[in-house]
């Protein structure tokens, strides 16, 4: 890399670090203002979501149905929050409409609906459908010639439904190499760690076992995020791509940093402020 | 009937009666999918954790280890969300639980619509229609607390399969200690002679509130708790509806295969044609948001009832 190239690289993060950080604010304050939702999850993967709406995905906010575009599914759809916060932070829709989440009324429904919310490209909130959605749209990828990329975020306790692993098979079966599916490994489920609900052993291995190429990454590092995204677009290869990202369940907020609680619960208003001050940095 | 504002939802009463019984009886054992802490079964694993086991988010997988373990003769409380229950694992409870007839009771919890603000993805409004269609299932719907903690009970002590919906929301008591309550049983709330109103789950709030305005206007209205889904108590119904001469169900759940269906089947089998109405989910998804916002925008509060019985009692003939 020339000093130019990394002066230009390190732009680009500090950027993708801002727009993470406006992110976190908005999903704390949405779930605030709804008192319900799930701060942890949608925390966890405020990075990773901000690196490709902010920069890797190929989409057009002004044109969310483009037919060109990379598609997107939140597989762990509770974590809602973070997606909502991107959509509306690049316009798909007005900003004021994140405190309506779960509302009477809302185009923010208390799981992703697709034909709700500009830019939701499919309807979740059932977990373990996800991987098999992606399927789907990447093999129609294949049929209609495009070559859009479709990313599927997936909590590492979603792992547990065994769906995953018929979706995993087939994707590997036809060659699906637009097929990206991102594993949000916080190491939490709902009833704790994953060690003691589910134990999770090693999903690189397993998705390596399905003939998927995996890669590692730190899901908070943007630098990490941003260069390993990058490198799964331009390396040819005729398999899908598993992306292993090592994650903290509510990574920002301190006090909900690794606690199970946090997974769905609503921060009350001296929680919220100490998170708001937080997240700003004023503390 | 009075009624009182719930301080537990009726998951966690169920639940917390489930620990109760954990040493009356010494054998079953709980399966939970890694929502203990939302169904409340996480008291049970804490009292009794040799007979608890976390399955995990895979709930297809649980129902057919808990028919396994049921084949084995150990009775299995399975819990998860009634969405889950009943229908990522619908052909593990028909063919490996209802069609060898096994000892596995359904924690069904975020019955209806109320699971509101979670929105759609989380509400049950189609499990009474798949789990009644099961044979050998039973369904059972507890209106309140103390209704919940007697039909664990009675999920127990009852062979074979039985399907208890839940809420996931406190909203009312209505039920004292001594009432009694079996499969195939039904209570009646409010004895009236002009309309029956038949209820079930949080419908009967909606339902007795609907009874005190008719009241008011000059109709009685006899109410019943339906709690019994599946069989349903056809002596008391056909009772009520041969001094009334005419019913209303409600339900929060489709009215497509619900209650609704149930009902006048049976009444248009023995000849007993009265006027009849249905509340319910009209053949739509409903969406998140507060829960009295949501059941009104879908036509099942009291105040749909109300109008509804109005326009059904001027049906009546004579
Ligand atoms: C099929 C299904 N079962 C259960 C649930 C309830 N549920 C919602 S989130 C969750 C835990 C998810 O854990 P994980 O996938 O690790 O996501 P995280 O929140 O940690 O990112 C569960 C069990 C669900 N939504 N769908
Ligand atoms: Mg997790």
């Amino acid at each position: 890399m020339s000093n130019l190239q990394r002066d230009k690289l390190t732009d680009r993060i500090e950027r993708l670090e801002g727009h993470a950080r406006e992110v976190r604010i908005r999903i704390v304050d949405m779930i605030y203002k709804a008192q319900s939702g799930h701060p942890g999850s949608a925390l966890s993967a405020a990075d990773i979501l901000a690196a490709l709406y902010f920069d890797i995905m190929n989409i057009d906010p002004s044109n969310p149905r483009w037919e060109e575009r990379d598609r997107f599914v939140l597989s762990k759809g509770h974590g809602c929050p973070v997606l909502y916060a991107c959509l509306a932070l690049r316009n798909y829709f007005p900003l004021h409409e994140l405190d309506t989440l779960r509302k009477f009324e809302s185009i923010l429904q208390g799981h992703p609906v697709k034909q709700k919310t500009p830019g939701v490209d499919m309807t979740t909130g059932s977990l373990g459908h996800g991987l098999s959605i992606g399927l789907g749209m990447a093999l129609d990828g294949k049929l209609t010639g495009k070559d859009y990329f479709t990313y599927v975020l997936i909590g590492d306790g979603e792992l547990d439904e065994g769906q995953n692993w018929e979706a995993a098979a087939t994707a590997s079966k036809y060659h699906l190499n637009h097929l990206i599916a991102i594993i949000d490994i916080n190491r939490l489920q709902m009833d704790g760690f994953t060690d003691e609900v589910m134990p999770k052993y090693s999903i690189a291995e397993k998705f390596r076992a399905f003939n998927w190429e995996v890669l590692e990454m730190d899901g908070h590092d943007m630098t990490d995020i941003v260069l390993t995204l990058e490198k799964v677009r331009l390396a040819k290869r005729n398999k899908p791509v598993c992306i292993a990202a090592d994650t903290v369940k509510g990574k920002g907020v301190s006090f909900m940093e690794n606690i199970r609680v946090w997974h769905g619960k609503a921060p009350n208003e001296q929680e919220y402020r100490s998170a708001m001050l937080e997240l700003k940095g004023e503390n | 009937m009075k009624l009182r504002q719930a301080v537990i939802p009726t998951r966690q009463a169920f639940s917390e009666r489930m620990v109760e019984y954990g040493s009356i009886n010494t054998d079953f054992a709980v399966f939970e999918a890694d929502i203990g802490y939302s169904t409340y079964t996480y008291l049970f694993g804490q009292k009794f954790p040799e007979r608890y086991f976390n399955m995990g988010i895979a709930e297809s997988n649980m129902v057919s280890a808990a028919a396994g373990m049921a084949a084995e003769g150990r009775t299995v409380v399975v819990s998860s969300y009634g969405v889950f229950l009943s229908m990522r694992a619908a052909e593990a409870v028909r063919t490996y639980v209802c069609y060898p007839d096994l000892n596995v009771k359904f924690l069904s919890s975020h019955g209806g619509v109320t699971a509101a603000i979670d929105g759609v993805t989380h509400q049950a409004t189609e499990d009474i229609a798949i789990m009644s269609t099961f044979p050998n299932m039973k369904v059972l719907c507890p209106a309140d607390s103390p209704s919940a903690m007697k039909l664990l009970d009675l999920a127990l002590e009852t062979p074979g399969p039985v399907f208890v919906r839940l809420m996931r929301d406190p909203l009312f008591d209505v039920y004292s200690e001594e009432y009694e309550f079996r499969i195939g049983g039904s209570h009646i709330l409010v004895e009236g002679d002009d309309v029956t109103i038949i209820a079930y789950g949080d419908m009967v709030m909606q339902a007795l509130n609907a009874a005190e305005e008719l009241g008011n206007g000059g109709i009685s209205a006899e109410v019943i708790d339906m709690y019994s889904q599946k069989p349903i108590d056809k002596e008391t119904l056909l009772k009520s509806v041969k001094k009334t001469g005419a019913v209303l169900v409600v339900e929060n759940h489709q009215k497509k295969n619900g209650l609704g269906y149930a009902v006048p089947h049976y009444l248009a089998k023995i000849d007993e044609c009265v006027p009849f109405a249905h509340l319910g989910l009209d053949d739509v998804f409903a969406e998140s948001g507060d829960y009295y916002q949501v059941i009104d925008k879908y036509g099942i509060s009291s105040r749909h009832i109300t109008e509804e019985v109005q326009t059904l009692i001027k049906r009546k003939k004579g």
